[in-house]
């Protein structure tokens, strides 16, 4: 019997305590990386990649209504990141933001419909707002609850709440909440029930950057930051330590919920001016793609969500102006989010082939 | 931190430098339009091309006009945007189109108005329409408009050349008269669906006495697959016709594929289903698209509410499919039509439907108070519903007798 241990071709490694300075210059490289590939299914519908990326520059950032379009898309995107980040600190996967986000801007919805004419404007806005904040914070507290109590997996359930809610926002724009019968449209909402604009975008571009900081502080400075952290990193450690994981999960998921919802509500009320049953948009699942790529840093996290809408707004334009299919630039924003991210794999691991003398070359 | 979000920052401003050159601006070409008599139009649209139906409809009246003003000497260039959803996106290709310089904006679907209607304010100069709406007419803004055409008289005629069929298996003896059952897929319970599938129905009585009809809504104007599923249905429960108010072309498949009759809408549809689809009808945009583009060029205003019918050639046929349509229908369509446009025939006679057994005296046009519920400008009048009327988009939203809903939901 051979005692040889046969190693394989090529394999993997963890690293650790790479130099911050690397780290990052791989994360620029891997956007450079991106573009490149990207050019490809440019050149395939026939386009000069250079006049298409110039394209996208421009439709996103070369005029102020560009520009604000832009930080339009960016604000939800950062404030859903922002919404994830402690969920995931905690390794607790909430993939449900996108319903979050759909219940948090139906009951702002309500009182935008219902209430415009009751209540002075402020005061609207001022309930829209805690509806939003607490409907999406109990729509998330639903899962965390099964999770704390019978260990449920939360991938699965707060994925499949997303599709309740939408589907609950369907049926209101279908059946009570319609405006002309058979319209499937809900009305748009009354000047009162409008966020105003800073700037001339809707003022939601300042509470998610208030947020950012209060993200950062409380997810750094602060006690239960910090329990968010140890449950990470170990929930048995924290257990040893005495923390109540069950309710630290519950807490930290409403947290979650509250602030999708407020997205949602910002979303209706600044934005869309209505409901529908897309008001989220895929904003959930891309701002898991933000929070992951700015590594759960709030301020990163601004950088991130400018940077995807910079390229969402002008995936628009070329479609408009190129006539290049809207596919084509999906396309494009999935290679650059999957160089993106896969660049953290290298981050993290170090690949290690199999040399003919039995030495080891590291990569 | 700081540090490489500068770096991130940098790097943008680089790219965009670096790519400025690549691609000029093309907003602008079209400013001086007046003299050169070139405009620019954007065209926004729910689908795209490949729906055979409603959007390929209005490409086709997109290059039409585009060929009948370039005789005249006007030069369109067309900005069309596809696949936009009836929601906030619509907002935003509004916001696209207006900045890229287009001078005329269509909206092609009815759930775009309300949203591109928040976007007009912006853009005072720009003349924006919204096909097959009706709150631009009313919104008291001169630079917004709505457009329609009398489908309605379309549907008539192609209810007329299923009822001939209907009536001539009825006399060949391979249907009984009470199995003479059309099956219509509808988008949904809206008044524009039920205004066409009544006509439709009013049209097929009118030279088959016996026929009755089922309704099933689908539920979305566009859904391939459930208006296959819907076609499959409704002849599952005995319809020997098909007749639809969707985007799509399945319905006119499913037909084929079951041994029963069609007519379609949008498109001709007999090159898909040679043995199914009798006749389809359509509406020619073009005509509409020429006049608002010609008269924006003239320095005319374009009509706040524009509605034109088959006298106008607004409202179109597709080719008859003579080799399954009963003998005599083309004659008895060129009947119809002459009879139409003289106005010796109105589509809604009040004589010739009841509604709950009673014959309808009454019913209103127009939502004046934003509840979306007609209460103002009597609709029925000298023995008929006039329908279109008092606005382009239809309101005839009655359920007569002789037509039976499988589904109200939507």
């Amino acid at each position: 019997m051979s005692e040889e241990v046969r190693t394989p071709l090529i394999r993997l490694e963890k690293r650790s305590g790479m130099d911050k300075k690397k780290v990052w210059a791989i994360r620029v490289a891997s956007i450079l990386v991106a573009l490149i590939l990207g050019c490809i299914p440019m050149i395939i519908s026939g386009n000069n990649p250079f006049s298409a990326y110039g394209v996208i520059i421009q439709g996103s950032l070369s005029r102020p209504v560009y520009i604000r379009q832009t930080i339009k898309i960016a604000i939800p995107l950062l404030g859903c990141a922002l919404a994830i980040a402690p969920c995931f600190k905690m390794r607790f996967w909430n993939i449900g933001a996108e319903g979050q986000i759909t219940i948090g801007a139906m009951c702002a919805t309500y009182f935008a419909l219902y209430w415009y004419d009751k209540v002075p404007h402020v005061v609207l806005l001022l309930i829209m707002f805690l509806a939003a904040v607490i409907g999406g914070g109990i729509w998330a507290l639903i899962p965390a609850f099964f999770k704390a109590k019978w260990n449920t997996n939360e991938t699965l359930f707060t994925l499949m709440m997303n599709y309740i809610a939408i589907g609950i926002v369907a049926w209101l724009q279908g059946g009570p909440w319609e405006g002309r019968k058979g319209s499937q449209l809900i009305p748009m909402f009354n000047d009162a029930a409008r966020l105003p604009d800073v700037f001339k975008v809707h003022c939601g571009w300042i509470v998610v950057l208030v947020l950012v900081v209060l993200m950062y502080i409380y997810m750094n400075k602060t006690k239960q930051g910090y329990e968010i952290a140890v449950i990470g990193d170990s929930v048995n450690t924290a257990r040893y330590a005495g923390m109540n994981v069950g309710q630290i999960m519950m807490r930290t998921m409403f947290i979650s919920g509250a602030i999708s919802g407020l997205v949602g509500f910002l979303t209706v009320s600044g934005a869309n001016y209505t409901l529908f049953s897309g008001v989220a948009d895929g904003v959930g699942f891309t701002a898991i793609t933000v929070a992951w790529l700015s590594q759960l840093n709030s301020f990163a996290m601004i950088a991130i969500s400018m940077m995807l809408a910079v390229l969402e707004k002008g995936a628009n334009t070329l479609q408009t102006r190129l006539q290049v299919p809207a596919s084509i630039s999906d396309i494009i924003t999935g290679i650059l989010l999957f160089t993106m991210l896969s660049c953290e794999f290298f981050i993290n691991y170090r690949i290690i082939f199999r040399s003919r003398t039995g030495k080891e070359e590291k990569v | 931190m700081k540090k490489t979000l500068s770096v991130l920052f940098v790097l943008i401003l680089a790219c965009s430098f670096v790519f400025a050159g690549g691609a000029g601006e093309t907003g602008t070409s079209a400013a001086a339009s007046s003299d050169t008599k070139t405009v620019k139009v954007g065209l926004i649209c729910i689908g795209d091309e490949n729906d055979q139906g409603y959007t390929y409809n209005f490409i086709r009246g997109r290059d039409e006009a585009t060929q009948m003003l370039a005789e005249e000497g006007i030069n369109v260039e067309w900005m069309t945007i596809y696949n936009i959803g009836e929601d906030a996106s619509c907002i935003d290709a509004n916001i696209e189109a207006a900045e890229e310089g287009c001078q005329i904006i269509i909206n092609n679907s009815y759930g775009f108005e309300p949203f591109m209607l928040e976007v007009v304010d912006d853009y005072p100069e720009i003349e924006f329409i919204s096909c097959t709406n009706c709150a631009s007419v009313f919104d008291g803004r001169e630079n917004t408009h709505n457009a329609f055409a009398n489908i309605y008289e379309g549907r008539y005629i192609a209810g007329v050349v299923a009822g001939m069929k209907l009536q001539q298996m009825i006399d060949e003896g391979q249907i009984a008269p009470e199995e003479a059952v059309i099956g219509y897929v509808g988008a949904f319970s809206f008044a524009e669906v039920i205004s066409g599938f009544t006509s439709y129905f009013l049209g097929a009585r009118s030279v088959c006495p016996s026929v009755t009809m089922k309704v099933m809504f689908v539920g979305s104007w566009s859904d391939a697959t459930a208006e296959s599923d819907a076609a499959l249905a409704l002849i599952d429960e005995g319809c020997v016709m098909i007749s639809q108010h969707s985007d799509n072309t399945t319905p006119a498949t499913a037909a084929q594929s079951r041994g029963v009759f069609h007519t379609g809408y949008n498109n001709d549809m007999t090159g898909i289903a040679p043995d199914a689809s009798l006749i389809g009808t359509r509406i020619d945009w073009g005509i509409y698209f020429s006049e608002a583009i010609r008269n924006y060029v003239n320095g005319e205003p374009i009509p706040q509410d524009w509605c034109a019918g088959m006298a106008e050639g607004a409202v179109v046929m597709t080719p008859l499919n003579e080799a399954i349509a009963a003998p005599g229908t083309a004659e008895k369509i060129a009947e119809v039509e002459a009879a139409l446009a003289d106005g010796s025939l109105e589509v809604f006679d009040t004589s010739t439907f009841t509604v709950g057994g009673q014959e309808l005296t009454h019913a209103f046009a127009l939502d004046t108070d934003g509840d979306f519920t007609a209460d103002s400008e009597e609709a029925v009048y000298d023995g008929a519903f006039h329908e279109s009327e008092f606005q382009s988009a239809p309101y005839f939203t009655v359920q007569i007798d002789g037509i039976q809903w499988l589904n109200a939901a939507y």
